[in-house]
């Protein structure tokens, strides 16, 4: 099926009246004769104006050529007919159970991967976690109406966001044991807070301990708290830091390019991508927030002394500190397959979705072949026949 | 001169032709035309010196035998014909066929003349031309034998077909010398009606006139297709027609103008004969010359 991708462009067709005023108002080649019996020739048929086409072929010619570059124009390109398949799809979600899923639909249907490019079940799949709503919205806007859809997914469905999921098609939403494969995130439990102290600022690290106190009281045995002095080396595993000391070393800051997180106090440098994480109570920046490569860094305005920092006596600070430490909470991904069905949306709403996505293939150049060959054909006709009248 | 005007086949042909006037009857002279005063009128006028071309047998013997020199005897009648030939020179006749086209309407009315020329120099008749235009016309008087012929063959040669119509006065002036009992042939394509108002002028007169109309081919039988600017030739006039669309309606009334000239002639007395360029010449001249043209 053919679709125009600028329709505006077929206004060039208007161009076709100019060949035919060409083949129309052209003048008839009127032969001087002198004729002595000129008195006898009627002069009512003096106004010949017969509405006489000249060269039809050339004419046609000449339309088709104009018709097939407004054509052109209007960037036609073909439906491609590698979605266009007869059988219902079933789209079986990476990580669902597929023998289970056999035996509640059975071996009808074309079998696919819920994964980009849609591959059949015999393809191999990366082990990566797939965009799951991102792709059940790209599968709908592709496949043509009418089509019923089978969705296979597995009990714990990861890859969703904050929308819910609209299909225009009817489908099925079969939930079958499993799980999505997950990215590998750190344990929840086991955290471990490095400080590295200066011993002048010793009296900070009460502060520490405290705070780490407090969040083993909320969740008992998560953290622990590993102080040393500032030459201590950090382990490879470390993920949080907080230096209580002069300016960092270099090998810490590549430790934190590398994706660490350090508090440091105090510091001094402002740059001026970083964001404000605490205030105090009038309103001044207690401390910043700085992206370092895929680490960050946080740094206080003052030592860690309740007369530079009274927010260390509020009652919050152990939950500011871990929240600090821990970063944004990433948006929840998984859900259960049975909540996150997704809606029927109006088929209304859905025609708009089907002309953005679908596989299309554009055939200018053959087109363009066509008009060159027409153009051609074109000038030998008209010089030909001009040879062959003036002989 | 005259050898090119007329070809060899039709100067063959000229003779069985002659001129007889329907008024000849009674006049005198050594002309052929019967007369019943035989031998009569041969009223002295002149002597002139001999010329080559003249017959031997007008010498006067005697006078040679006094002055060792040869003159011929001019008597003021010799021949009761007088024949005028009027050949219409506008630029009408320079009309042409596209089959043909470097035969032009007047040089077959050249050859024409000088066929009729030749035949009344055979019958010792006097013949004279006129050529009737608005430019340079064209007029030999009265003259008879070779010599004559040859004149009027050379002027003839060198004319051209221009103009339109000549005036009236024009007319007069050659109506003037054109003696009552002439015979007076017109040849023109008759387009014009003035042509055949100075022939009628002559017919009133009570002088013997024939007319012949030369027409072309492409007039009888318009032939023509697509487009075409026809310009009139004399008027400058032009019509911008498509050929085959007026082609039946111009045949129509071309065929009625032809018509109605012959309608006017033979109410005026006036022998017509038609000649149109893709025919033999000699046929125009036997029609022309007919007895029954000439008796009507």
């Amino acid at each position: 099926m053919m679709l125009l991708l600028a329709p505006l462009g077929l206004l060039a067709l208007f161009a076709l009246v100019i060949p035919f005023v060409l083949h129309l108002v052209r003048r008839q080649q009127l032969t001087d004769t002198e004729f002595a019996a000129l008195r006898w020739i009627s002069l009512r048929t003096q106004p010949q104006r017969h509405l006489r086409i000249e060269r039809p072929w050339l004419l046609l010619l000449r339309l088709l050529l104009l018709a097939l570059l407004a054509l052109l124009l209007a960037q036609p390109v073909l439906e491609s007919k590698s979605v266009d398949r007869d059988a219902d799809w079933v789209v079986v979600a990476p990580g669902a159970d597929l023998a289970a899923a056999r035996s509640r639909i059975g071996g009808a249907g074309e079998w696919r991967w819920l994964a980009p490019g849609f591959p059949s079940l015999d393809a191999q799949l990366a082990s990566a976690p797939t965009p799951t709503a991102s792709l059940l919205r790209e599968l709908d806007a592709q496949l043509p109406a009418g089509r019923k859809l089978t969705l296979v997914v597995p009990e714990q469905l990861d890859g969703l966001d904050g929308e819910r999921v609209q299909l225009a098609h009817a489908f099925d939403w079969i939930v079958v044991p499993g799980q999505s494969p997950a990215v590998a995130t750190m344990p929840a439990e086991k955290r471990q807070l490095f400080v590295r102290f200066d011993a002048d600022q010793a009296a900070g690290l009460d502060y520490l301990r405290a705070a780490v106190a407090a969040w083993n009281v909320r969740v008992p045995a998560c953290c622990t708290l590993d102080a040393q002095s500032l030459a201590t080396p950090l382990p490879a595993d470390a993920r949080w830091l907080v230096w209580l000391g002069a300016d960092l070393p270099a090998d810490v800051t590549a430790w934190v390019e590398q994706g660490g997180v350090a508090l440091v106090a105090p510091q001094a440098a402002k740059d001026g991508d970083a964001n404000v994480l605490w205030r105090d109570r009038g309103g001044t920046p207690l401390a910043y927030e700085h992206s370092r490569g895929a680490g960050r860094l946080i740094s206080l305005s003052g030592r860690l002394d309740p007369a530079q920092m009274p927010l260390l006596l509020d009652d919050d600070f152990a939950q500011r500190l871990f929240d600090a430490l821990r970063g944004p909470t990433p948006a929840p991904t998984r859900a259960s397959a049975a909540a996150v069905e997704p809606l029927h949306a109006a088929a209304a709403a859905a025609s708009d979705v089907r002309q953005v996505g679908r596989a299309l293939r554009a055939f200018d150049p053959w087109l363009a072949l066509l008009i060159s060959a027409l153009l051609l054909a074109e000038r030998w006709l008209a010089t030909r026949r001009r040879r062959g009248a003036r002989t | 001169m005259s050898s090119t005007l007329i070809a060899p086949e039709l100067r063959a042909r000229l003779r069985e032709l002659r001129i007889s006037s329907r008024r000849s009857a009674g006049g005198d002279g050594l002309g052929q035309h019967s007369s019943r005063s035989r031998g009569a009128g041969l009223e002295f006028a002149q002597y002139r010196a001999y010329e080559p071309g003249d017959e031997p047998r007008r010498i006067d013997w005697k006078l040679y035998g006094r002055s060792d020199r040869f003159f011929v005897r001019e008597a003021e009648r010799d021949s009761p014909l007088d024949l005028w030939l009027l050949l219409d020179a506008t630029a009408s006749m320079r009309q042409a066929d596209k089959a043909q086209p470097t035969l032009r309407k007047f040089d077959r009315a050249c050859t024409l003349a000088a066929c009729l020329i030749e035949i009344a120099l055979r019958q010792g008749d006097r013949f004279a031309l006129a050529t009737l235009s608005s430019q340079s016309p064209l007029l030999i008087a009265p003259g008879r034998g070779a010599r004559h012929r040859d004149h009027v063959a050379l002027e003839l040669s060198r004319s051209t077909a221009e103009g339109n119509w000549p005036t009236s006065s024009a007319e007069g002036v050659i109506g003037a010398r054109i003696a009552a009992h002439a015979l007076v042939i017109v040849i023109s394509d008759f387009f014009d009606p003035a042509a055949f108002d100075f022939m009628r002028r002559f017919a009133g007169a009570g002088r013997e006139v024939r007319a012949l109309q030369l027409l072309a081919a492409d007039e009888r039988d318009f032939p023509f297709s697509g487009g075409h600017r026809f310009i009139d030739p004399e008027s400058g006039q032009e019509r911008r027609v498509d050929a085959p669309a007026v082609r039946k309606d111009f045949l129509a009334r071309f065929g009625e103008a032809r018509a109605a000239l012959a309608r006017d002639c033979t109410a005026l007395g006036i022998a017509l004969a038609t000649h149109v360029l893709d025919e033999p010449p000699e046929r125009a001249l036997r029609e022309l010359l007919s007895d029954a043209g000439a008796r009507r």
